[in-house]
Parts: C-alpha cells; sequence; structure tokens
C-alpha cells in the first residue's frame, strides 16, 4: 500500500505540491490528474525518491522509500526514457538488474513479455529503429519486468493503436490482479474513468478534488439529462430553474441541469411529445475536470 | 562493492569498447605509430633508394685543386654517414665543356666549377637542376671551404698548428654550482620533440574522457532515462560509475599506445639486426636524452607523474560530469565544456614553453594548480626548475581538489541531473552548493 502524507514540495518561492494526501491500497487503481505544471510529475519524482518533499512522507508498506524499495515501482515516464542506442534486450536487461533482477536470469523474463506484445521479433533490434508504439510497449515492459509492487504509469497510451491499447490495458488488470497499487496519470479522462475508483486532481499543485470517483460526481451536482422526442419544447426548457443549457448532441437533446431535482420539472415538460429516451447521466470526467480546473482559471 | 555501481560500471565501460569505432582507431593508431618508427625501412621497401649517390662533378679551371677537394669533401661525407646521416656522393673530374655539361646535367649530379682568386684563393660556381638538399650542400661548403683554406696555408706559408690556434674557440671552463638550475643544451630538443610526443597523448585522452563522460550523461539525460536509472541508484553512484568506466577507458587506451609503441620499436629492432636501421630521428634524440640525464630523471618522474595524471584525469572527468548534468542537450555541453578544453590546452602549451619561462614564480606556482600540474609539474622537473617534493605538493593540491568538487560537486549534479531547463541554470547551481543535503 502506498500512503503520501501531506507532502509539499517548494521550488524556490514556487510551491509545485501543496499538502497532498492520499491512499493507493493494493490492487487499486489511482488517477492522478491535472493540467500541464500541475505538479503530477513532482509528485511521481517524490514517490520515486527522486527529489525530498519540503514536508510530508511518503511510505510504500509503511516503510520510508529507499533504493532497495525503488526495486519494488515500476515507473513509465510521459517522455519515452529509453536509451535509443541499446538493442531492446539490453535495455530490459539494463533497467532490470538496475531493479535487482539477476543478469544471468533475466532473459527469460523478457523473452515472455516480448511474446506477449507480439514484438519478441524485435529483441536483438536497437531502440532507434522500433516504431513509437513499439517504444512504448518496450518501455511498459521494463516498467513491470521486476514485478512491481507499485506501478506508476505516466501517459502509457500514448502512441499506441487501439489493440494495442487493449493489450496493454490488459496487462495492467493482471498486474491489479496480482495486487500492485497503479497510480494512473493521463490527459485522457476516458482511460481514467474507465480504470480509476478513487482519483485526485491537482491545480497549480493543490488538490482540488479528490476521493472515490462516484462519490465525485454525485458530489458535482451537475447532471445531464439526454431527450428524443417530437416537438421538444426548447425555449421553455431553457427558461427551467435550474437549467444551465440546453444543446443538441448527436440527434439528441442535452439538458444541463444544476442539481438532479431539477429532473423532474424536466420530465413533466416532455413527457406528451412523443419521447422516445428521457435519461439523467452522471457528468463526464472530462466535464468535472473542465469545471473545476476552467474554473480556478477564471 | 555496490552490485549495482559495478553493474553500471560494467554497462559504461561495454558501451565505450564494444564498438566498431574503438577497433577502427586502434587498428589505425597502430598501424600509423608502427609505420612511423619502421618510416625508413618501409620507404626503402617501396623502392625509396637511400642508397643512390649524387654524383658531383667538378671542373678545375687551372686551380690545381681538384685532388684536395676530392680528399675533402670524401672525408666530410664519411664523417657525415658516421653520425647516422645519409649523405652518398661520388666524385669526378671532367674535362669537358662547361656549357656540355650543363645541358646534359642529370637530376642526380651536381657540377662544381672551382676558379682561382688573386684575393679569396678560391671561387665556386655549384650548379644543379634540382635544389640540393640542405647535407648535401653542408659536405659541399665544408669541403670547398676547407680547400680553401689549405691553398690559403700554403699561399701565405703557415702551418696547420698555427692556424688552429688562431682559429680554434676561446677554451671556456665552465662551472655551474647549483647543478639543479642547470638547463642543459640538449634541453632545447628535449623540449621540441620529446615533450610534445610525450604530452599530446596525454592532452588528447584528456579530451576524450571529458567528451566520454560529459557524452553519455547528456545522453542519459536528454533521453530521459536519468530519472528511471537515478531512482534505482544514488547520483552520487551514477555519477562515480561514469568517471570510473571513462577513466579506465582512456587508460587502457594510454597502454595501447605505449604497447603500439613498443609493438613499432621491436619491429625496427628486428630490422635493425637484418641490416636496416631506426630512424636516424630517434636515435638522436635517444643520444641526446641520454646525454642530458633525462633518462635517468624519468626514472625517479615516471611514478609521481603517473598519479598525477591519473589524477588530474580524475578530476577533469568528475568537472566534465558535473558540467554534464546542467545541460540539456549536447550543443549546451559541448560549449559549457569549453572552459575545460581551454584549461588543458593552456596546460599543453605552458608545458610547451616553460623553458622559456626560467626561473619565474609564477610558472612554479602554475606547476601546483589542478588541471594545469599534470602538464607543467613534469617538464619543470625535467627542466632542473622545480624538485620532486614540487611535484608531490602539486599531487597533494589536486587530492584536496578533488574531494572539494565532489564535496560540492554531488549537491550540483543531484540537482543538475534532474533540471531540463535552461532557466536560472548558474542560480539553481549555486543554491545546490550551499545546500547541506548530499
Amino acid at each position: 500500500m502506498l500512503e503520501v502524507k501531506h507532502i509539499t514540495k517548494y521550488y524556490g518561492n514556487n510551491k509545485a505540491v501543496s499538502d497532498l494526501s492520499f491512499t493507493v491500497k493494493d490492487g487499486e487503481i489511482f488517477g492522478l490528474l491535472g493540467e500541464n505544471g500541475a505538479g503530477k510529475t513532482t509528485t511521481f519524482r517524490i514517490i520515486m525518491g527522486l527529489i525530498e518533499a519540503n514536508s510530508g512522507e511518503v511510505l510504500l508498506d509503511g516503510k520510508k522509500i529507499d533504493y532497495n524499495l525503488t526495486d519494488k515501482i515500476g515507473f513509465v515516464t510521459e517522455e519515452r526514457s529509453l536509451l535509443t542506442k541499446l538493442t531492446v534486450l539490453e535495455q530490459l536487461t539494463f533497467y532490470g538488474v538496475l531493479k535487482g533482477l539477476d543478469e544471468r536470469t533475466i532473459e527469460k523474463d523478457i523473452d515472455k513479455w516480448l511474446e506477449r506484445f507480439s514484438i519478441a521479433s524485435y529483441k536483438n533490434r536497437k531502440i532507434k529503429e522500433l516504431s513509437k508504439g513499439n517504444q512504448q510497449k518496450i518501455q511498459f515492459i521494463s516498467a513491470i519486468i521486476n514485478h512491481p509492487k507499485l506501478l506508476i504509469l505516466d501517459e502509457p497510451f500514448t502512441g499506441l493503436d487501439p489493440i494495442n491499447v487493449k493489450m496493454m490495458k490488459d496487462a495492467i488488470y493482471d498486474l491489479q490482479k496480482e495486487g500492485c497499487s497503479i497510480i494512473f496519470s493521463s490527459h485522457q479522462m476516458e482511460y481514467i474513468e474507465d480504470f480509476c475508483e478513487k482519483l485526485v486532481i491537482l491545480v497549480k499543485g493543490h488538490p482540488v478534488v479528490s476521493g472515490d470517483l462516484k462519490t465525485i460526481k454525485e458530489d458535482f451536482g451537475i447532471k445531464n439529462i439526454m431527450l428524443r422526442g417530437d416537438d421538444l419544447p426548447l425555449l421553455k426548457l431553457e427558461k427551467v430553474k435550474g437549467v444551465i443549457s440546453v444543446s443538441k448532441v448527436r440527434g439528441e437533446i442535452e439538458v444541463k441541469i444544476e442539481d438532479k431535482i431539477v429532473a423532474p420539472k424536466i420530465f413533466s415538460l416532455v413527457k406528451n411529445c412523443n419521447i422516445t429516451k428521457y435519461d439523467v447521466v452522471e457528468p463526464t470526467l472530462n466535464e468535472i475536470f473542465i469545471a473545476k480546473v476552467g474554473g480556478i482559471h477564471e | 562493492m555496490n552490485r549495482k555501481f559495478l553493474y553500471l560500471t560494467k554497462v559504461s565501460l561495454r558501451k565505450k569498447f564494444k564498438t566498431k569505432w574503438f577497433v577502427i582507431t586502434n587498428v589505425i593508431l597502430a598501424v600509423a605509430i608502427v609505420l612511423f618508427l619502421n618510416i625508413n625501412s618501409i620507404v626503402s621497401f617501396f623502392g625509396g633508394d637511400f642508397d643512390s649517390k649524387t654524383k658531383i662533378i667538378v671542373v678545375d679551371n687551372n686551380t690545381n685543386s681538384y685532388s684536395l677537394f676530392e680528399k675533402n669533401i670524401e672525408s666530410y661525407a664519411s664523417t657525415i654517414n658516421s653520425d647516422e646521416e645519409d649523405v652518398k656522393v661520388t666524385v669526378k673530374k671532367s674535362e669537358k665543356d662547361v656549357k656540355k655539361l650543363k645541358e646534359n646535367l642529370e637530376d642526380d649530379e651536381i657540377l662544381i666549377e672551382l676558379n682561382s682568386d688573386s684575393t679569396e684563393y678560391l671561387k665556386a660556381k655549384v650548379t644543379s637542376n634540382e635544389k640540393i638538399d640542405t647535407l648535401t650542400y653542408q659536405v659541399l661548403s665544408q669541403s670547398l671551404n676547407s680547400t680553401k683554406t689549405t691553398i690559403g696555408m700554403a699561399v701565405n706559408d703557415i702551418d696547420a698548428a698555427t692556424l688552429n690556434n688562431i682559429s680554434s674557440p676561446v677554451t671556456i671552463d665552465r662551472v655551474v654550482l647549483n647543478e639543479s638550475n642547470n638547463v642543459d643544451e640538449n634541453m632545447g630538443l628535449i623540449m621540441s620533440s620529446v615533450f610534445p610526443t610525450i604530452i599530446l597523448p596525454f592532452f588528447m585522452l584528456t579530451m576524450i574522457l571529458i567528451q566520454m563522460v560529459g557524452g553519455e550523461i547528456c545522453e542519459e539525460k536528454t533521453t530521459r532515462s536519468m530519472e528511471i536509472i537515478i531512482s534505482n541508484v544514488s547520483p552520487k553512484q551514477h555519477l562515480m560509475s561514469k568517471i570510473l568506466a571513462s577513466n579506465i577507458f582512456v587508460i587502457v587506451q594510454g597502454l595501447l599506445l605505449v604497447v603500439y609503441a613498443c609493438l613499432g620499436l621491436l619491429i625496427s629492432t628486428n630490422m635493425l639486426s637484418t641490416g636496416m636501421s631506426l630512424p636516424s630521428e630517434v636515435t638522436s634524440i635517444f643520444d641526446s636524452l641520454v646525454a642530458s640525464g633525462f633518462i635517468e630523471k624519468l626514472i625517479y618522474v615516471i611514478p609521481l607523474t603517473l598519479i598525477l595524471i591519473v589524477l588530474s584525469f580524475l578530476a577533469y572527468s568528475i568537472v566534465a560530469g558535473i558540467l554534464a548534468s546542467m545541460t540539456v542537450n549536447m550543443e549546451d555541453f559541448s560549449q559549457l565544456q569549453t572552459p575545460l578544453v581551454f584549461l588543458s590546452l593552456g596546460g599543453y602549451y605552458l608545458a610547451m614553453m616553460a623553458g622559456m619561462f626560467n626561473g619565474s614564480l609564477l610558472i612554479r606556482i602554475l606547476s601546483y594548480v589542478p588541471f594545469l600540474s599534470s602538464f607543467v609539474s613534469p617538464s619543470l622537473y625535467m627542466m632542473g626548475e622545480i624538485g620532486l617534493i614540487d611535484i608531490v605538493i602539486s599531487i597533494i593540491v589536486l587530492v584536496i581538489f578533488i574531494y572539494l568538487i565532489l564535496h560540492f560537486g554531488i549537491k550540483v549534479y543531484k540537482v543538475g541531473i534532474l533540471n531540463y531547463s535552461n532557466e536560472k541554470v548558474w542560480s539553481k547551481l549555486f543554491k545546490a552548493f550551499k545546500s547541506k543535503d548530499v
């Protein structure tokens, strides 16, 4: 289990991370969101022990993270951290041995993972000769070759096509089943919604939203009602108290409301319009992110 | 020692040695050095004829001095040949018409017209198709001078002993009270030919070292592999592994150069036993070295110089590593390493020109300065400007310097390797310098 307790980090006078706390249990996938420069990389670096926080602490299974514990952590960085002049085998061996694995026995594991990601034929090819997608797979394998207790994934799906994304997702779920704690960061909110039960959104180092995704959506208040029917009274709908907006989305009418208590009023207005669809849906994480992050910018 | 540290060093060494460029460079170096040391034999083998003789045709216009000239030229030529120089001439008198002789003059022929003169006793006109080489011309002019002197002596009735007394130089009884300050006449030759040969490889290896340490760190930084590596080993271990690997590489490369030189000399010596000879330049330099007491001094100075060189390599590589950590790409590193390059270049030139600063306190102080000491100290010692104790002082200063740059530099390194911005680099550096965290 990873425990991040009240960490704060300054770069000069700039507060990069401010009083950030969260816990990632074994087998849990946790989302760390934020726009560029929000403090995600600094948080990852603190967890990896690359830099020290000015205050607070990070514990993995109750122990302060040191060079012995980082052997149990896998890290996929946002930019590809590969030595492009090495071959695939050399690169994976290099990171594997640095993670404490035995140089003489590591090749079996490497073969297994290369096979699983359908890139076994590239084993002796130089990294620079591979496509971006294949390089991303190598980076992912290098992060999980040590069977980590904690896996940090910063934009892991960059450059991958849907088939390879699925391949990688399956691998992540397998690691989750093995009890690996996973921190996931991405600007693609659909991935976060797919993976994470818990998350934190950082804005300029401050956690502005944190907790369980379901609760976050409920607490967000704003709901969407999706309508399909004949002669819907759009002007009347707009004038209802508590309606934020009415718009056309993919052939349907989307009514954005401030709270779910507004929903019955909308229903009473449209019930005689031959409606074929009336659906109250939760807001997307994207909407929450834009509302929270954008709102602070405004 | 830490397993990961050893592994990092091993990988770094493998990257350096297991390249085609290392093999290609060393093959070229080995061939070049062996060829250089056997250049005479090779030129001879490929048809260069060192035994071909220059034919000197003498037209004696009533001076009756041909036989005297012939004797002199043979005598001078043989003296020079015994000094390992190569002047091979044949002399013959000709009664033919000068105009015809000039028209039919071959490239390996020199025509000399001897004419008598009432005041200068003997005048000569030398004609050749090509420019005459220095040694042959020297033999010619000395032979003509001697011939003229003999004629002059006969005309003026002066015996050889009297002339010798007149023309011999003043006898100077030279006493040097402080032997250590004595700059030998042979030192000029040593400083101009031996030192560049010894110091140039050291200078080149220093350049390679700076590039190697900086290049590797810069590569790991720009590819962002650094974050993964540094999360598994400490920055100190990382830096030390790069330094160790690069130093091992340049030391091995230096030893290989020595091996190639020995191989060249071995081949040359084998040829010597079969009648060929070492290049005359090599033998004359070696004779000068023996005469100046250089070889004797080397026995004392070699161990200390080796220590100084290894420590200097260490200092250069630590600073190169720290500088590389502050850069964002190879272009930045190329700029940042310039002061280091100039420092070593300065040391190289100071060592070459040390003889010009005979007795200067400044050059003595510079011989203690890290980065310069490995170049300057040994050369000053060989010149008798400083003693062994001064080299020991240089070593102590260098050890203290290395300790300090490691102590403070590692803080800069730790901050630098994770910094990807060019903004406020120096401010970040000084902040890291002051920080207590190592």
